[in-house]
């Protein structure tokens, strides 16, 4: 049962107190990076091209048999593509329309580096085109600032991600629990004014963090605390993305004016013992996809204003390598969440598996890894979802200098 | 093996009983106290607007000062530190060694390792680490160890890592820290944790058919040598990882250890970055391949630009960059004679108080601050974690980032930190303020002598490094005036220093 007297209690309390406090419309984005590369290829399944099952001879999961999804292959989710046996938990989201994912997305970064292609992407920068700051960083920037507060944008860990960079306030929590400051006197009016006086007196990036945190603390107050009960029959694993989700929906039910959240899921760089249905992917599958799950059953009641993506910096290469596992690659899926998504399909054709990719000639004289063929800019993605989903108004501000492609995902 | 640890058995001896680690500890810290872990009885402190040079010095090539620290450096000189502090193996450590040579596992090799269970391994390389940080003489040793750490990064949590890293920890980083750049790559490139971390010890060809694994191989040229933007193509980490097919970690009798299975080899000609490999090197090819790598003029620069961000700032100086870059070059990566190149550099001596500490900083100065007896147990560890800085826990190959963006949102989490410290609230850690107070001459008394409270102005320098600004002295003002006749004196006291540390001049180094 939502508790509709405390959010709305909530909501007049910091109605009563600030300027442009959040309808309750307010939308909300929720990005999920998968850390290390994922290799998708291994999640929605090409199960309809054998060059797959001859690439990954021990790798690839097996097609689903039977045409119904109790397969234990995989589930099928067309005529082409299954599911990972373990993204299960997401097939009545895809089923009733409100995942949607999206194949062949990629960067034009060349590089093969993890931590270039992050940076390159949670930038929204071509290669080697630096803009400054992040992409969420300029997407909070195109709001007001009396618009924004330190639970606009909240990175759940212990830092800020790249993609908020230059972000007018970001706070980064494991949970609105422990955002407290703890004195041996328990008596924090002192000290808070002290802090504030000192951050307040400066400027520069230090001076500006201290005095969002002081302001996070004022505002999260009121919703510490206080026991959080997931609806919609929602458990969440107590595992921490899934926890972390958990947080997020917290704050959107509190309707705090959460704009944009950020969750990172790490391990994903399996060029050794990668497993198939089983193993060491499939064991990050599985807390990928009942985190989401739970997240979205338990926002059954918001899905028309929060929209969530799964991206990471590249795909792997199509071939298994010597050692169970496989290498940096080009192209991924991406995959999204919530009501305004276009769902229950895969969008974007399939750009095949080519010949090209074989490990011998392959790795030679091409810029960059070889791997699934880069279809979409994922740039053309996040422009769309900005747009159509978000409302944004001018995503040149956000992506300037490029012109995004119709991928049909949102809208 | 080490007289230290004799001595500290022979100490213990003595006491003719087996005492319990816990009064152990105690009694190891009563020796180190006896052997100048203390507090002088007078510290001089900085007076400039500015940051004091020495100062300056203490809070980048060491982990700030100690108590007592700054007047030792400012009676030998900078020069005679810098050199003192560039022959570690010279600087007696007794000390330090007492509370940090004890744990068993780090001396082990990985395949004793292997009878010990993980949160033993994992807490005593994490209590070394910190022990070694806040307590060691050989401080600029200690940067540098943190710093190849970062360079070199290996996360416990992946694999066997947890069993090999200790190993790792002694024979590669802490072995060539001020070594040769070379030997350090050289030494990484065979080693166990290594192996397993980047997938070394899969990376085989017997078949032109088998696929080698280029993990190691691209982080190698990408991290560790050229850089990212250093020149090499994807065709290069290809015949990279070739080179480096072969290398193996035995599972069986001599677990952990490394041999080469020339079976697993692929002997074919390789061509790394516009060099010939031979057909029939064998083993060799590794060598071949790091000499190159090293030997890349792009290696000199992308080392010399993260030397130059650890010691320097965030926006690296060209020249300067340039300058180690060319040290670099003429003397086959010394990495002595590259940090001597930055630490008496203008470049260097302009950049005070440039740097936002990241949290190992953070928590290791503010503990060397206030002179601080700890065994680093694991309340102590919980703040950096939470703080997202636990010693080899972080997971990708490029190590905790050097810049401040990332750590902005842990203030919060320092704050506690203070709070806790000054406190005596973070359990197995003890401050004596009083004592520090009095030898920094930050205690006012009334005319007639009686003590009436703590002086900001002499506080804030010691902590920063110069004197405190207008708007500090207010804030402290105004909170002493408002909290003294409050609460008792030492609740008092503790959170006016809490204050300094949570303060943004001492997030700042």
């Amino acid at each position: 049962m939502r508790d509709t007297s405390r959010r709305g209690f909530i909501r007049q309390l910091l109605l009563a107190h600030e300027p442009g406090v959040p309808a309750a419309t307010e939308r909300t984005l929720v990005c999920v990076f998968l850390r290390g590369a994922a290799d998708t290829l291994n999640m929605v399944i090409p199960c309809g091209d054998d060059h797959y099952y001859k690439a990954r001879p021990t790798l690839a999961i097996p097609a689903p048999v039977l045409r119904n999804e109790n397969d234990l292959n995989g589930a099928r989710l067309d005529d082409f593509y299954a599911f990972h046996p373990r993204l299960s938990p997401l097939l009545p989201a895809f089923k009733e329309g409100r995942l949607g994912i999206v194949q062949a997305v990629g960067t034009d970064n060349p590089t093969g580096s993890h931590f270039e292609a992050q940076d390159q992407m949670e930038h929204g920068e071509a290669y080697g085109r630096i803009i400054g700051g992040g992409w969420l960083g300029r997407y909070l920037r195109s709001y007001g600032t009396v618009e924004l507060t330190p639970l606009s944008a909240v990175a759940i860990g212990s830092t800020i991600p790249e993609s908020l960079r230059g972000a007018p306030t970001a706070s980064a929590m494991e949970s609105i629990d422990e955002v407290q400051i703890k004195t041996p006197l328990n008596d924090t009016t002192a000290v808070s004014s002290v802090l504030s006086a000192l951050y307040g007196s400066e400027v520069g990036v230090v001076s500006q963090s201290g005095k969002t945190t002081l302001d996070l603390l004022k505002r999260v107050e009121t919703l510490r605390g206080t026991l959080y009960k997931p609806e919609g029959g929602a458990i969440y694993p107590d595992e921490s993305f899934a926890q972390g989700l958990k947080e997020v929906a917290r704050l959107v039910k509190a309707a705090v004016g959460l704009k944009v959240a950020c969750l990172d899921l790490g391990g994903w760089d399996t060029h050794f013992f990668q497993g198939g249905s089983s193993g060491l992917q499939a064991d990050l599958i599985w807390q990928l996809a009942r985190g989401l799950a739970a997240f979205d059953a338990d926002l059954a009641g918001d899905r028309e204003r929060v929209i969530t993506l799964v991206m990471t910096e590249f795909g792997r290469r199509i071939y298994e390598n010597g050692s169970l596992g496989t290498d940096h690659g080009r192209g991924f899926a991406m995959l999204a969440l919530g009501a305004s998504v276009n769902g229950g399909k895969v969008h974007g054709k399939w750009p095949g598996l080519s010949e090209e990719d074989a490990p011998g000639a392959s790795s030679l004289n091409i810029a960059g890894p070889s791997g699934l063929k880069v279809l979409f800019d994922y740039r053309s993605v996040l422009s769309e979802v900005l747009t159509k989903s978000l409302g944004h108004r001018d995503v040149n501000q956000v992506f300037p200098n490029f012109s995004p492609e119709p991928v049909g995902l949102v809208g | 093996m080490n007289s230290s640890r004799r001595t500290l058995l022979k100490i213990l001896g003595l006491t003719g009983a087996t005492l319990p680690w816990m009064s152990c500890e105690r009694l190891i810290s009563r020796v180190t106290r006896e052997l100048g872990q203390s507090i002088p009885s007078h510290l001089s402190i900085p007076d400039g607007q500015q940051i004091d040079p020495a100062f300056h010095l203490l809070s980048r090539a060491a982990y700030g000062p100690w108590p007592g620290d700054l007047d030792r450096l400012r009676a030998m000189g900078t020069g005679n530190w810098i050199e003192e502090q560039l022959a570690p193996e010279n600087i007696d450590d007794r000390a330090c060694d007492l509370r940090a040579r004890r744990f068993e596992t780090i001396w082990h090799e990985p395949g004793t390792c292997y009878e010990y269970k993980k949160p033993v391994l994992r807490e005593e390389i994490t209590r070394h680490t910190l022990l070694r940080g806040v307590y060691s003489k050989r401080q600029l040793f200690e940067v540098m160890v943190g710093f190849w750490t970062d360079h070199l990064n290996i996360n416990l949590e992946k694999g066997d890592c947890i069993y090999l890293k200790p190993a790792d920890d002694r024979l590669v980083i802490r072995a060539h820290a001020l070594g040769k750049f070379k030997d350090l790559i050289r030494a990484s490139a065979t080693s166990p944790a290594m192996l397993v971390y980047l997938d070394g010890k899969e990376n085989k060809r017997a078949t032109p058919a088998d696929v080698p694994n280029e993990n190691y191989a691209r982080e190698l040229l990408e991290l560790h040598t050229l850089g990212v933007d250093g020149g090499y193509t994807q065709s290069d980490v290809f015949e990279a990882a070739r080179s480096l097919t072969g290398w193996r970690l035995r599972t069986g009798w001599r677990k952990g250890t490394v041999y080469f299975d020339p079976t697993m080899h692929d002997d074919g000609e390789k061509h790394v970055l516009g060099q010939l490999i031979p057909a029939g090197g064998g083993a060799a090819d590794l060598d071949r391949l790091i000499d190159i790598a090293c030997g890349h003029p792009s290696t000199a620069r992308h080392i010399a630009t993260k030397l130059v961000r650890r010691f320097v700032s965030e926006d690296v100086p060209a020249a300067l960059v340039t300058r180690v870059a060319e040290v670099f070059t003429a003397t086959d990566g010394d990495i002595k004679a590259l940090v001597r190149t930055i630490l008496g550099s203008e470049e260097f001596k302009a950049a005070r108080g440039l740097k936002f500490k990241r949290p190992f900083q953070y928590i290791v100065s503010s503990l060397r601050a206030l002179g601080a007896d700890t065994h680093a147990h694991q309340p102590l560890i919980e703040y950096l974690q939470r703080m997202g800085q636990g010693p080899f826990q972080y997971p990708t190959p490029d190590g905790y980032p050097d810049r401040a963006a990332p750590w902005l949102g842990t203030l919060l989490w320092r704050w506690n930190f203070a709070f806790a410290l000054a406190s005596n609230t973070v359990p197995t850690v003890t401050v004596t303020l009083d004592q520090l107070a009095s030898a920094i001459g930050a205690i006012a008394a009334t005319a007639d002598g009686a003590v009436s409270g703590l002086r900001p102005d002499r506080l804030i320098p010691y902590f920063v490094g110069r004197a405190g600004s207008a708007v500090e002295l207010k804030a402290l003002g105004d909170y002493q005036a408002q909290r003294i006749n409050q609460v008792a004196d030492a609740n008092y006291q503790a959170e006016l220093i809490s204050l300094i540390l949570a303060s943004p001049a001492f997030q700042r180094c």
